[in-house]
């Protein structure tokens, strides 16, 4: 029963990211036609032409046919074609994605694991000179836009020290899957995963810090010292087990602020993942390429939301259900 | 609520910590405040704006231009300047259009509840889980880019957060009894929202508001980054795209290209931050650490021996809790520690156990268990004592098990750390000792009754054979036959271990038929000890025997006797029934219907009191909800005057709740408390009857406390003004909901007295809701024994009370009657 529910509601999702595609060319201003085609073409074209190129694109059907051959569509991969680069967007789309996977994946891991570890310290000692210290910089750091923080490390580590490239993802002159490749990959993974991260950790961090607060005010960890727990044990084994629940879920709720910070991390080291097309999409107003980048998004942030959500009952026993 | 945050007066101690948050409070609001001022005000200092071309493209800082000029060269502090206007302005344009929507959402899902909550809810989940700034950017590439298409982009994916963290707070506000308490006097949506949720609401929506102004400038700058700000109006975001375009970071051009609206933006969100933390964040005063003398170890020490002991509560300035308490427990011994609400019991136990809050400090004194002081011992020593020699059986004992771990890796937990063997087979003896099969300990907390939960926690306490157990009002907030089983283990097992065992209660009832010897607590001192026996009939102190008089014997000369009713029934209620979670809707959520009230017929005369008397569960108060005309009936009639009830509400009822301190919202001006039901009727305020009706209960009438926040009244206090807000309306029928098992034991008779003069007065019918069929023996005419929604057993007072045919009325009989 719960399971079911959380499939309806991740299925909604879809559906409601699938009908916004859909609808956002048709009640935007202009027409429809505007958002399928170069503007240079556009203006060349006659009504008669217009009319047979609305043809082609099914727009004089009924909206609600015109509906179901887009989900059909999408269901069997046709995300349209992109008119920039004249190709389908799925394939593009497909090119890039490992890249901007290879750098959420590490901006995750490393906010996730630093965040929590960072976190619980900072309960630990709280009030101390540490506590205080993180919070300080972490509000700050919290508050500055991820791409003004990479433009700033760009400017210092690589226009003014040299030390790492700022530029690309690869080196183009290593041969794909040789040493010196991944050590150019790796290189370049630096500062686009620290920028990214940073926000995160301090998002993790103070999760971690507040769950761990409260979880130390709970009557549960006071019975604990009346067992004659020491402190650190009730710290181990009673606060931090029930601090985990809310880190999980506000790491997995993450996922989602990920995906937008590497959209506009990536515009800053020319990364060439889903982020730095998707602000092509926007420069050549290729509609196409945007929606298929969005949808594409929502399905990951969807998968990860589900993944969570099904594994959290290993965490958290009273949301398991016989 | 724990007795120790009613001691301390959460009052006392927070004004000092308010001032810390506030001064991180202030500190944004000053940050926002000046950065609003530069923005609006400073372009009209400058001689060019942002747009003209005013200096050499790239050129370097000079006097007259400090941040230098862009490629255009236009200059920069004018663009940082005008910038912020757009940056600041759409953020907080975003924030109050998402507040007030989000609110709104929030406070109609909350209250109409059923399928427009599930509903909502449901669309905001669906919100929350698509990918936010690949939204905006689609939109945003859609609908163009101006700054009202930004407001409205950002506001279209922020708004969903706020509702669901608002929705909460409004559902908990809901379901507060105040809430209840007005609709119950007939309050319409409007009128509950305004007066009683709004108002608690706004300093949740403040926060939300900060929140929302954080994150819109955030993605405004990111929007603007990826060249989706308006082309014509510059703002931080545009100003580090067109930077970003032109490569800036390469050249030194960087230094007052990019740094300044980068820091602007990294201030004003800060600012926010600060705003939205200082809110959130408290901190704890330091206290300085207890050290009393060793002392000198009293001969013939007993289990347990307290000398002297004090302990102090630092607020503002220092309120002595504890004041020199000595008191004996000797080996085997139950001994019962009485009294009421803020009496320093609950915190003597917890300062045996060394468990006081931050702010309570021991300040003298010395406890001695076998030759050692607790109270000077150091942490380690003590450690190893804990759960070993001397057990606590905490006050809210339902919370005091981890919720994560099972049941039996706990008990082990309590063997392990005192080196004793936790094999499952001990394990099991000691669920067996207190009653719950073996085969449960693999289960979590949750899949344990709260009765059960409780055993747990006293297994876990005796689990190492401690010589002195301390029990915090172990059995409160449980059903009065669950307490009864639970007392009755609790003396066994002293008995059988020889267990010295410090009894800590409110409840001199529950206690006084248990307990060797009783100690009377009050204002932090032991103010009598003896024998149940020689206090009942010979108790020197007037508190004491205040305690005892306010206990009626079961078979006691009945404390009211009134004349026959006469007249036909101003209230029937003829077989009436109610199933919860009936529907479909309730049913797709996993709900298993309840059925709450089950063919419930009753009668109630012009001045008569009727006592509907049972457990928790057991369907008094779905009853008295059906009688109020809160909720219509499945099947059944309710009649009013002989008239059926239909869908309305009942005018000729009101309805008094069990809890005063929650069923009286606690900013509310007395006055305000009191004549809320005339408002909701739209009867005008007569300034005279709502003096009337306060001096009716023995409250004063003068302007001052007409004007005094309920907040600030006593337990005993809030219940009169609880009264004086039935009494207001002339109710014919007063339908009181366990009005005295909130209170302390010496003012429940008054209580009760105030209602008698109400039905005196004004010849209202009472319609009396209560688990204790003694209190309910002395108070009604009749009484209706209500079991699993039925009513199983009816008749005059005397006769249910002490000829009693069920069962289960006896069980109800013995559970309160000593």
């Amino acid at each position: 029963m719960v399971y079911l529910r959380i499939i309806l509601q991740y299925a909604a999702v879809l559906a409601v990211a699938l009908s916004l595609n859909f609808l956002l060319p048709r009640i935007a201003p202009g027409e429809p036609i505007d958002f399928l085609l170069p503007e240079d073409v556009l203006a060349e074209m006659s009504p008669e032409d217009e009319a047979r190129v609305m043809r082609e694109f099914g727009l004089d059907k009924p909206i609600l046919v015109q509906f179901g051959d887009y989900v059909a569509g999408v269901f069997s991969g046709d995300l349209g074609t992109s008119v920039s680069y004249g190709m389908p967007v799925w394939d593009i789309v497909f090119d890039r994605l490992p890249w901007t996977l290879l750098l959420m994946g590490w901006a995750l891991a490393i906010s996730a694991f630093l965040g929590s570890a960072l976190g619980v310290m900072a309960a630990r000692w709280r009030g101390g000179a540490f506590d205080v210290g993180s919070l300080v910089a972490i509000i700050f750091v919290g508050s500055a836009p991820p791409f003004w923080v990479a433009m700033l490390l760009i400017t210092l580590f690589a226009a003014n020290l040299g030390w790492l490239p700022s530029f690309g993802a690869a080196p183009l002159a290593a041969i794909p899957g040789s040493w010196e490749w991944i050590k150019g990959v790796g290189i370049r993974l630096i500062m686009p995963v620290t920028a990214l991260a940073l926000v995160q950790t301090a998002n993790i961090l103070l999760t971690a810090r507040s769950a761990m607060q409260i979880a130390m005010g709970q009557d549960y960890v006071t019975f604990a010292r009346a067992k004659g727990a020491g402190e650190g044990r009730v710290f181990r084994k009673h606060a931090f087990r029930n601090a985990l629940l809310p880190i999980y879920t506000n790491v997995m709720i993450g996922i989602g602020n990920l995906v937008g910070g590497a959209l506009v991390i990536e515009t800053v080291f020319a990364y060439p993942g889903i982020g730095s097309l998707i602000v092509e999409g926007v420069g050549a107003r290729d509609y196409n390429l945007l929606q298929g980048v969005f949808l594409l998004a929502t399905l990951g942030v969807v998968i990860a939301n589900l993944i969570a959500d099904l594994g959290y009952p290993l965490l958290d026993p009273r949301a398991r259900r016989a | 609520m724990t007795e120790a945050t009613l001691e301390i007066g959460a009052e006392q101690l927070r004004p000092r910590r308010r001032i810390e948050f506030q001064l991180v409070q202030w500190a944004g609001i000053a940050i926002i405040a000046i950065m609003l001022l530069a923005v609006i005000f400073g372009p009209f200092l400058l001689p060019w704006t942002a747009q003209e071309i005013s200096c050499q493209p790239f050129e370097t800082p000079s006097p007259a231009h400090p941040l230098g000029c862009n490629d255009a060269g236009q200059d920069l502090v004018a663009g940082v300047l005008t910038g912020g206007r757009v940056s600041l302005g759409v953020g907080i344009a975003t924030a109050l259009v998402t507040t007030l929507f989000a609110t709104a959402v929030a406070i109609a899902a909350a209250y109409r509840g059923g399928l427009t909550d599930q509903i909502l809810m449901r669309l905001v989940d669906v919100v929350m889980s698509l990918p936010f700034l690949p939204l905006v950017i689609v939109l945003g590439a859609f609908l163009g880019a101006s700054l009202p298409v930004q407001v409205l982009v950002i506001s279209l994916v922020m708004w969903a957060q706020p509702v669901r963290e608002l929705r909460s707070q409004a559902l908990s506000l809901r379901a507060s009894d105040y809430v209840k308490a007005s609709r119950a006097m007939g309050g319409g949506f409007l009128w509950v929202t305004r007066r009683h949720i709004l108002p608690d609401l706004a300093p949740l929506i403040v926060p939300q508001f900060v929140r929302v102004a954080h994150n819109a400038i955030l993605i405004e700058s990111s929007l603007s980054f990826l060249g989706l700000g308006d082309p014509l109006r510059k703002s931080w975001g545009t100003i580090l795209f067109h930077a970003n375009a032109r490569t800036a970071f390469l050249t030194d051009s960087w230094v007052w290209w990019i740094l300044p609206p980068g820091v602007a933006i990294a201030l004003a969100v800060t600012a926010f931050a600060l705003i939205g933390y200082g809110v959130g964040e408290r901190r704890l005063g330091k206290v300085p650490a207890n050290t009393p003398a060793a002392g000198v170890v009293p001969e013939d020490a007993g289990a347990l021996c307290l000398r002297k002991v004090s302990v102090t509560y630092h607020g503002d300035h220092p309120v002595p809790a504890v004041q020199s308490v000595s008191l004996d427990l000797k080996p085997g011994e139950l001994v019962g520690l009485v009294g009421e609400s803020g009496s320093g019991k609950s915190t003597l136990g917890m300062a045996l156990m060394r468990l006081l809050a931050a702010a309570a400090q021991i300040s003298g004194g010395a406890a001695w268990l076998g030759g050692r002081n607790l109270l000077a011992l150091a942490q380690e020593d003590l450690r190893a004592l804990r759960g070993q020699r001397i057990a606590l059986v905490p006050q809210s004992a339902m919370n005091a098990l981890n919720p994560v771990r099972p049941i039996g890796w706990q008990i082990a937990e309590a063997l392990k750390l005192h080196g004793n063997p936790a094999t499952p087979q001990r394990v099991a003896e000691l669920l067996e000792l207190v009653q719950i099969p073996p085969a449960r300990a693999a289960a979590y907390p949750h899949e344990l009754s709260g009765g059960m939960r409780q055993r747990v926690v006293i297994a876990i306490a005796l689990a190492n054979d401690p010589e002195v157990l301390i029990a915090d009002e172990p059995t409160t907030g449980l059903d009065v036959l669950v307490q009864a089983g639970i007392m009755d283990l609790l003396a066994d097992l002293r008995r059988q271990r020889g267990i010295a065992m410090l009894f800590i209660t409110h409840d001199l009832p529950l206690i006084a038929g248990a307990a060797d010897r009783l100690a009377f607590m009050e204002a932090g001192r032991i103010v009598e000890t003896g024998t149940p026996a020689q206090l009942r009939t010979g108790a020197t102190h007037p508190h004491t025997r205040a305690l005892f008089a306010a206990i009626p014997a079961l078979d006691a000369a009945k404390l009211w006797q009134r004349d026959d009713p006469q007249g036909a029934p101003v209230l029937e209620l003829q077989d009436v029934s109610q199933t919860f979670n009936a529907g479909w809707l309730a049913r797709l959520r996993g709900g298993r219907p309840v059925a709450a009230v089950q063919d419930v017929s009753l009668s109630l005369k012009p001045g008569e009191v009727l006592g509907l008397v049972g457990g928790s569960g057991s369907g008094k108060t779905s009853t008295a909800r059906l009688a109020l005309g809160m909720t219509a009936p499945d099947a059944g009639t309710v009649r009013v005057d002989g008239m059926p009830l239909g869908h309305g509400r009942n005018e000729a009822a009101h309805m008094v709740f069990q809890d005063p301190y929650q069923s009286l919202r606690p900013r509310m001006r007395v006055a305000d408390a009191v004549a809320e039901p005339l408002r909701i009727a739209g009867k005008p305020v007569d300034p005279a009857r709502i003096r009337e009706a306060l001096s009716s209960v023995r409250l004063p009438s003068d302007p001052a406390f007409l004007d005094r926040e309920v907040g600030a009244l006593s337990g005993g206090q809030r219940q009169r003004v609880a009264f004086a807000r039935a009494w207001v309306t002339r109710p014919r029928i007063v339908l009181a909901d366990e009005p005295t098992s909130m209170l302390d034991q010496s003012i429940r008779l008054d209580v009760l007295g105030l209602l008698e003069e109400m039905r005196q007065s004004l010849g209202t019918a009472i319609l009396f809701i209560t688990h204790d069929l003694v209190l309910a023996r002395h108070f009604c005419d009749r009484i209706a024994v209500m079991q699993e929604g039925r009513i199983v057993e009816e008749g005059p007072a005397d006769e249910v009370a002490l000829h009693p045919r069920e069962p289960y009325t006896k069980r109800l009989i013995e559970a309160v009657a000593q």
